[in-house]
């Protein structure tokens, strides 16, 4: 699959969907040719991550937001596009954010206009010969 | 999938038998928690959950379950989480909650 064929997802700022977010991401990286434990790394990060967008904004926001699987040669980046605000000052302790570290290889989060976009990333695990 | 949870009490052994069935996230972990919590409050004795078919759990999910040791600790009691599958018992050691909650991996699982 070329990095061209990035796969969207709104999702409403509502618990009854990250279902709909796990199914998808288990289904991207089936296609993507990812290992049963890797699928399971990465429909659970991608759950943690839309629960913790959800339980941020769900007094707040009522704005969706995006889910973007961005397959790379090596690689499957999802990114989430959050057009709302949360202060990240005090969350690296927090569950999700932890879950997500230990599952997945990268994890980032940038601001832009409005919100804030998170990355994460799952590599192909590299066979060695040696 | 839907949330079913199933359970009897053992007179026999003094326990509660629960089956949880599905998976647990945000939209109904608070569902899970009031209903081990009843069971607790019905008749306090340790959970014996068989978790055969428990598909997924999240964070908020594992939070409810600590929630609910809690509770059941102050009866002197306390939860055995049994038939656990792979992919959960991966979230248990990743948070270091396989070191507070007494698990059995499933035998059957590969």
């Amino acid at each position: 699959m070329s990095s061209e064929q990035t796969i969207e997802l709104t999702l409403p700022i509502n618990a009854a969907y990250i279902s709909a977010a796990r199914l998808t991401s288990s289904s991207i990286a089936n296609r993507l040719g990812f290992g049963i434990e890797e699928i399971e790394d990465i429909k659970t990060a991608v759950s943690e991550a839309c629960t913790f967008i959800i339980e941020k904004l769900s007094d707040s926001s009522k704005s969706p937001f995006k889910l973007k699987f961005k397959p790379n040669k090596n690689c499957v980046s999802i990114i989430f596009e959050v057009d709302a605000n949360i202060n990240f000052e005090f969350v690296n302790n927090e569950t999700s954010i932890l879950m997500i570290k230990a599952l997945m290889d990268e994890m980032k989060v940038d601001s832009k206009n409005n919100g804030f976009v998170m990355s994460i990333t799952k590599n192909h695990k590299v066979i060695s010969f040696d | 999938m839907e949330l079913i949870i199933d359970s009897k009490f053992d007179a026999q052994n003094n326990n509660w038998q629960i089956e949880i069935n599905g998976e647990v996230d945000l939209f109904n972990s608070a569902e899970m928690k009031a209903k081990l919590l009843s069971l607790l409050d019905e008749k306090p004795a340790d959970l014996i959950i068989n978790c055969a078919n428990l598909d997924y759990i999240d964070s908020t999910a594992l939070g409810a379950l600590v929630a609910v040791l809690k509770n059941a600790k102050e009866y002197g009691c306390d939860i055995y989480l049994k038939n656990i599958k792979h992919n959960i018992e991966k979230l248990f050691k990743i948070t270091n909650l396989d070191k507070v909650f007494n698990i059995e991996g499933d035998e059957n699982e590969q």
